[in-house]
């Protein structure tokens, strides 16, 4: 979040961008794929308006000024060079697949498959951490949030950046220290391993996927956009190339995707963060002066934000986008939001594994700070890149071509390049296609690794055969597993092609906020801490969680959809009684909403309400103390003498290094 | 796994290693703390006073994008510390532990 985590925004982002690939289609005439028909739109709609507060309100109308004004602007839409991007794109899986072929001969033990036999340096995995962690939503999401949002899109990204202070400093070396390959093995040190083992599979598992579905969709979605290839088409063969990597390359391979994937993403947004620097003549008092003066964005604030028809006296809305509270409104959800950023991060099990494929806690230090220092340079160069977009570029240019401003980077780097059509144009809106197709590479091989680790190592070797599985069984097992995991992503990627995976992404951060990152903080550093601890944990935990998910604003709730249709249709209405003659776009936008408004005007969400219970977006203000408290409780509970006495252990390998597994350990 | 006859108890207890595991933990859980409360006034203050993040610093520059901009600098600021800290003084009492226990 992958993204990035950068979580949210991902998801925000990318349901947004759908809805913006539909209106963007449709008005153009350039065929829309089946798989965009009405029924499509309808699932999406609401789940931007719900995630996205400035646009809920209005939900129904810029549809209505959209097909108003369809008529006389050109048809906005980012057309990359099809021939130039897919050649893009083909280097990119070859230079892959080579790696693959070479990491496949080297992996020839379990610790080779999960880890890379611990060779990986500092360095290196700094590098690979890196690219598991930012996501192709975050490079196009929250540039797009910045261009549209000024600073709060910029406040959004700060969180992502933030995380991984919290595996710098109380997870990433005592993890190195007394794991393995998995969150089970740090768990089940002095537990019973089998339970603990096969519930920790089991939260790794649901984190691993549901971020994993979040991620499918998004790749199909983005790559319809781009390249018009039809949805199914880009899940399958996302999913394809991550299985080949994963299953033939294991971590080896896996990590020299994401070390790719982070070099090619660190260099595009270099590339175009510096040209935005130049253009803006390397002085900020003056590119900041010029965004607060200029008129669009002035104006954009004014009718698209904040909608104050009559400009009101002495409120400059250029200066107003440089002030909070345009995107993020509810300070409560933010902190709420805040919990999981700060505590999430260190709770995702493809994350925690990165730190098994370095030598030593040394290494695991120098690896989450190069990571960290990647990561906040990243943000830093997105947030100059979504304000230059905002300037050069005029947030209504990328409103009209995206909804949720996610096509503003690929847009910059078209201008930046020479501007649609031209040969610079082209190459550079290519080269940052390829990168976010390789950016989405490498997070989905990252998640089935860690998924398939869960249940490869945890629930078949160490519960099913009592750790007693030789070499090579225990890659074979991991490789069927993996292929396994891959071909399950694959099927619900397909399947969720309509739902609402913003959902999703809450989801995962949610879970490894409230119930992975209490258990794996108690049982490294907390005497007492014992089996009964990490069970009520990881259950209380991730069920609160998904509670409370399940029952707030993210979810989908079609009552509120179907007042969103009628809202249009009345629209509509009153204009043909007022005797307008609608043009052919509105006619067609009357009909979805009626369509919509039907289908919609009885159902209830996923768990049956009509509408959310819980207020927040995000649970991790309630749920994360929950999963501490529900930890600490079961713990003293039910004592365990041998977790307590086994404790010495722990604290001195978490805290040397001694007795740390080795590549060799057989 | 040659080292697991080790006798972790006894190891435990060792001054040295008490003395590394409480300059550790002070040490981390502290400036952990402190950086997480500094990241959470982000959303406190936008949130409930944004009139702060609007006074205007250097032309169009305010206090908030400078708010965020530090966030940026305490995070690297705090890795680079803590990597320091730890090269200097964490490495050297675990390599003199270790050294003691051969």
């Amino acid at each position: 979040m992958k993204n990035g985590i950068a979580a949210i925004t991902i998801a925000l982002s990318l349901s947004v961008s759908a809805v913006a690939a539909l209106s963007a289609a449709t008005p153009a005439g350039a065929a829309p794929a089946p798989a965009l028909s009405a029924p499509g739109a309808a699932a999406i709609q609401p789940q931007a308006a719900a995630a996205t507060q400035p646009q809920a309100a209005a939900g129904a109308n810029p549809a209505v000024k959209s097909a108003a004004k369809g008529a006389d602007t050109a048809p906005a839409k980012v057309t990359p060079n099809r021939g130039i991007t897919i050649g893009m794109f083909a280097l990119i899986i070859a230079v892959t697949m080579g790696v693959v072929v070479w990491a496949a001969k080297k992996t020839q033990t379990a610790a080779d498959f999960y880890t890379a036999g611990g060779g990986i340096t500092g360095f290196q995995n700094g590098w690979a951490i890196a690219g598991d962690y930012m996501s192709a939503a975050s490079f196009l999401g929250m540039s797009g949030l910045i261009s549209l949002y000024g600073i709060d899109g910029f406040m959004y990204a700060v969180g992502p950046m933030f995380s991984f202070i919290a595996i710098l400093l109380v997870i990433a070396e005592p993890c190195r220290n007394a794991g393995r390959y998995t969150l089970g093995d740090i768990l089940s040190f002095r537990s019973s391993p089998k339970i603990v083992r096969g519930v920790a599979a089991l939260s790794t598992v649901t984190v691993s996927i549901f971020y994993l579905i979040a991620q499918m969709v998004g790749a199909g979605k983005l790559m319809q956009m781009l390249l018009n290839i039809p949805y199914r088409v880009s899940v399958i063969g996302v999913g394809a190339l991550m299985v080949a990597y994963v299953v033939f390359g294991g971590m080896k391979a896996t990590t020299w995707v994401q070390i790719i994937k982070a070099s090619l993403l660190m260099g595009a947004t270099t590339v175009l963060c510096v040209l935005v620097a130049v253009k803006s003549g390397l002085n900020p008092v003056t590119f900041f002066t010029d965004i607060v003066n200029s008129s669009a964005i002035q104006e954009h604030v004014r009718m698209n934000v904040l909608k104050d028809v009559i400009a009101k006296e002495g409120v400059n809305y250029g200066q107003r986008f440089l002030e909070p509270g345009l995107f993020l409104k509810n300070p409560l959800d933010q902190i709420s939001l805040g919990f999981a950023w700060a505590l999430g991060a260190a709770g995702l099990p493809h994350i925690l594994m990165r730190f098994f494929t370095v030598p030593s806690a040394k290494e695991a230090r120098k690896s989450i700070i190069i990571a960290l220092f990647l990561n906040a340079s990243f943000f830093f160069m997105i947030s100059i890149i979504g304000f230059g977009a905002a300037l050069y570029l005029t947030p209504q240019n990328i409103l009209a071509v995206d909804k949720g401003g996610n096509m503003a980077t690929l847009l910059l780097a078209q201008y930046m390049g020479g501007g649609p059509g031209s040969l610079g144009g082209d190459i550079f809106l290519a080269f940052i296609c390829a990168v976010a197709f390789a950016t989405i590479l490498a997070v989905v091989s990252g998640l089935v690794l860690a998924a398939s680790a869960a249940i490869a190592h945890d629930v078949y070797v160490n519960i099913i055969k009592d750790g007693k599985a030789d070499q090579q069984l225990q890659v074979k097992v991991a490789r069927i597993t993996s292929l396994l995991v891959g071909t399950a992503a694959i099927l619900m990627g397909l399947a969720a092609e309509k739902e609402n995976v913003v959902a999703l992404v809450a989801l995962a951060f949610a879970v490894a906020a409230s119930g992975n990152f209490p258990v794996v903080i108690l049982s490294l550093f907390w005497k007492k801490f014992n089996t009964a601890g990490i069970v009520s944990g990881l259950v209380v935990g991730t069920v609160t969680a998904l509670g409370l998910v399940m029952i707030s604003p993210v979810m989908t709730y079609p009552k509120k959809v179907a007042a969103d249709a009628k809202k249009v249709v009345e629209t509509l209405e009153k204009k043909v009684a007022g005797g307008v003659v609608l043009a052919d776009k509105e006619v067609k936008a009357l009909e979805k909403a009626r369509v919509e408004y039907q289908k919609n005007k009885d159902g209830t969400s996923m768990v049956g309400l009509d509408q959310a219970i819980f207020p927040l977006k995000n649970p991790g203000i309630v749920s994360v103390p929950i999963g501490f408290l529900a930890a600490v409780f079961g713990c003293l509970l039910f004592r365990e003498r041998r977790a307590e006495e086994m404790f010495a252990e722990i604290d001195v390998r978490q805290n040397t290094g001694l007795g740390i597994a080795k590549a060799s350990d057989h | 796994m040659a080292e697991t006859n080790l006798d972790w108890d006894k190891i435990a207890n060792n001054s040295k290693f008490l003395e590394l595991k409480s300059k550790k933990r002070n040490f981390l859980f502290s400036w952990w703390i402190v950086s997480t409360i500094y990241y959470l006034l982000l959303p406190v203050i936008s949130g409930y006073f944004p009139e702060a993040f609007r006074v205007q610093v250097i032309g169009p520059i305010n206090f908030g994008y400078l708010f965020i901009l530090s966030q940026f600098v305490v995070a690297i600021g705090v890795a680079i510390y803590y990597a320091h800290v730890a090269n200097k003084d964490f490495d050297r009492l675990t390599k003199q532990l270790l050294d003691a226990l051969q």
